[in-house]
């Protein structure tokens, strides 16, 4: 009997999305967002919010016009030598460019590379641990998608609304996954909460987060409840705040205007120059910075 | 003489140690607790009791939860650093179990920690792991003082069937009861040679004093410690995919050592604790032929163990006359050159032979020497000397040294604690 309800209540919540979709005439996004912009605008409804999200810087990882107009007029500006084996990659991307690829897409690329490298010598030379490499690389490019305090206001409030919720969860005994799907659960809540809220407590740039950032950081969230689960607590907050460190840092580098007009002006150096960078990082053996200061007592007794 | 490149680091380890001498099918039997007790059943080397098994759901409720009664431990099978873990110590009612840090938690709760492991939140991987019940090994009475709550284990690293390293692990109030490191528990570094504590680590903190009682930590005397470095270096043998790796032993007052498990990839911390690097030790017994295991323990009480410091500063002139410890067990007076020039010391080939060190359950490795004279195989021998009274258990290099005065050559490692006068 039990599992009989139990399938009633699976099939239902398949059935729901559909029925919704069934109802719901299909329309494209931008149709739909002029369509509230004018609704909301004879409603009268304060006209604040709409100007703030019009306010809204663009980053990167938007192709607005004036992302992409200002990286393309770096490439305008270029000056191409003769086609040979040193600049075969800037002909690709004049071409491409022209061919209508936006140029903020061709820069993220780049600079991606870039960023992992670095993050492995955050690890191999410096010794921070992180989560692995693609966390902390992935969530440097979620901040600069979010602007920085939009993304750590939401990522802390993951962060509490996740661990206070496992607290939780582990007086209801459910097993491994239902529960993981309950925190998701709160979590998405709280993210809810956060945007809901975000034109009272002055965060414009929230309003207009696009939902991959959001799940992103959701990612990391997850990162720090399973290893504070099988781990202790100061463990998952020393290496989750490594991991933030990292993405910081990536975050800045990334937004080095300087650096963008560099790669996209000099691809081949920057990628060779990566390649033979992360071979000499994964061939040394030698100790971590913060293994100095680990092993000191070591050191000084010899 | 401890300098940077001596120690070892995770880059160190990852890169010239585990990824070169651990393979696949070594490093599945250390990873799995479970088929490392299989394997260590088949040669004969103690483990705790096992009790029960799960490898799914449904064998949780067919368990026999009533024959539990006191002293067992659950485990994941594929665990890492202590994770997962529950150690109970009695059965307070009929559903109520005590653990080790005196929290009562339900037959409920046990379950459910099972099913937590087989969904696999414990494992190395993250896929679905197996769980297991064993009996937990009771503290042995030289250790009650020092411990807290829980039963320590000594861990010996072993490197080409020779132990290098070694520690005794104290479980505290912070580590619940558990011998992990990160968790919580100090580290005592153990002289390789006669198996005594030497300096604590607590959270990378060295420290003289148990935390919180008033107890030396150096000085103590591991039970059956020959005995653990021989069985640590027969399980090497038998698993030579896992050529780096190390050894968790707890000590059972009756049955003595038994092994609790393997592990592929150990921490670094044992450095600090014996306040020596690895990675210089673990260099010098790279590519070294361990043809009988005692020859091992012999190889590491000679290179690793700790050297008496002289009391007295005793001085050493250029020439001394020291004395040998000869295959007919006596001592033979020789004269002998200090050569601060040197690193270990050596003796003549005809002197090796007529006192019957050349013998082949005397001779460690032989090692292949290039000088300007060309190529020479020179054989490594155990030698007991004694210099300016002062007994020392070393290794020396055997070579021809001809016509030349003095037959024996005392290098730089023995020399510690004297006084050279020039």
């Amino acid at each position: 009997m039990k599992r009989f309800i139990y399938l009633v209540v699976f099939v239902c919540l398949l059935w729901l999305p559909a029925r919704v979709w069934a109802q719901e005439p299909i329309v494209s996004p931008e149709v739909t967002a002029s369509a509230e912009a004018s609704q909301s605008a004879s409603e009268a409804t304060p006209s604040s919010i709409v100007e703030k999200i019009v306010e809204k810087q663009p980053d990167i990882t938007q192709p607005t016009a004036e992302t992409t107009g200002k990286l393309e007029g770096y490439l305008s500006s270029q000056k191409l030598a003769p086609l040979g084996l040193t600049n075969f990659l800037q002909y690709a991307i004049h071409g491409a460019v022209k061919q209508g690829v936006p140029a903020n897409t061709i820069v993220l690329l780049l600079l991606f590379p870039l960023i992992a490298a670095l993050i492995a010598s955050a690890r191999h030379i410096v010794g921070l641990r992180g989560f692995g490499i693609f966390t902390p690389a992935i969530i440097s490019v979620a901040l600069v998608a979010t602007g920085i305090v939009a993304g750590l206001l939401l990522f802390g409030m993951i962060l509490v609304v996740a661990t206070l919720s496992r607290v939780f969860l582990r007086k209801l005994r459910l097993q491994y996954l239902p529960r993981m799907a309950l925190l998701l659960w709160f979590v998405s809540l709280g993210v809810l909460t956060v945007i809901f809220l975000s034109p009272y407590i002055g965060q414009p740039n929230l309003t207009a987060v696009t939902i991959f950032p959001i799940l992103i950081l959701i990612l990391l969230a997850e990162n720090f409840i399973e290893v504070q689960s099988s781990g202790n607590m100061r463990e998952a907050i020393r290496v989750t705040a490594e991991t933030l460190l990292m993405a910081l840092f990536c975050f800045f580098i990334m937004n080095l205007e300087v650096l963008q007009k560099f790669v996209l002006t000099n691809p081949e150096l920057t990628v060779i120059g990566v390649a033979v960078y992360d071979l000499f990082v994964g061939k040394y053996v030698g100790l971590r910075i913060m293994e100095y200061w680990r092993f000191r007592q070591i050191i000084k007794h010899g | 003489m401890a300098n940077s490149s001596s120690i070892l680091g995770l880059n160190s380890r990852n890169h010239l140690f585990q990824s070169r001498f651990n393979r696949r099918t070594g490093k599945e039997i250390a990873d799995s607790k479970l088929a490392t007790k299989k394997f260590l059943d088949k040669y004969k080397i103690l483990t705790p009791v096992l009790y029960g098994v799960f490898y799914q759901p449904s064998d949780v409720p067919k368990f026999n939860w009533g024959s539990l009664t006191e002293n067992f431990v659950i485990k994941p099978a594929e665990g890492y650093g202590g994770g997962g873990i529950v150690i109970i110590k009695k059965r307070v009612s009929g559903d109520e179990f005590m653990t080790m840090d005196r929290k009562i938690i339900g037959l409920d709760d046990l379950k459910l920690h099972v099913l937590d492991i087989l969904e696999g939140h414990y494992s190395i991987h993250g896929l679905a792991g197996t769980a297991f019940i064993e009996e937990r090994i009771m503290i042995h009475p030289l250790f009650r003082r020092f411990t807290y709550q829980g039963t320590p284990d000594v861990r010996v690293i072993v490197f080409n069937k020779i132990p290098v390293m070694a520690m005794l692990r104290l479980p505290t109030a912070e580590s619940a009861g558990k011998a992990n490191l990160h968790q919580g528990a100090i580290g005592v570094g153990v002289d390789i040679a006669s198996g005594k504590t030497t300096y604590g680590v607590w959270n990378d903190q060295l420290i003289k004093l148990i935390p919180g009682k008033n107890l030396r930590i150096a000085g103590l005397a591991i039970p059956f410690w020959d005995q653990i470095l021989l069985t640590s270096i027969k399980i090497q043998a038998k698993l030579v995919n896992l050529g780096y790796m190390a050894v968790d032993f707890v000590i059972d007052q009756v049955r003595g050592p038994m092994v609790l498990e393997l592990t592929a990839r150990p921490g670094l911390r044992i450095q600090i604790a014996n306040l020596a690097g690895l990675r210089r030790r673990l260099e010098r017994i790279e590519g070294v032929e361990v043809d009988e295991l005692d020859k091992g323990v012999r190889i590491a009480k000679d290179l690793f163990g700790l050297r008496p410091r002289g009391k007295k500063r005793d001085e050493l002139a250029v020439f001394e006359t020291v004395e040998v410890y000869a295959d007919n067990k006596k001592r033979v007076k020789i004269d002998a050159k200090v050569d601060t020039g040197a690193y270990r010391t050596s003796i003549d080939r005809n002197l090796a032979k007529k006192l019957g060190l050349l013998k082949k359950k005397n001779v460690l490795w032989t090692t292949h020497f290039e000088s300007a004279l060309g190529k020479e195989n020179r054989p490594i021998i155990g030698l007991t000397l004694w210099i300016g009274g002062q007994k020392i258990l070393t290794t020396a290099s055997v070579a021809s040294r001809g016509d030349l005065k003095t037959k024996i050559i005392i290098g730089r490692r023995d020399m510690k604690g004297f006084i050279i006068k020039p």
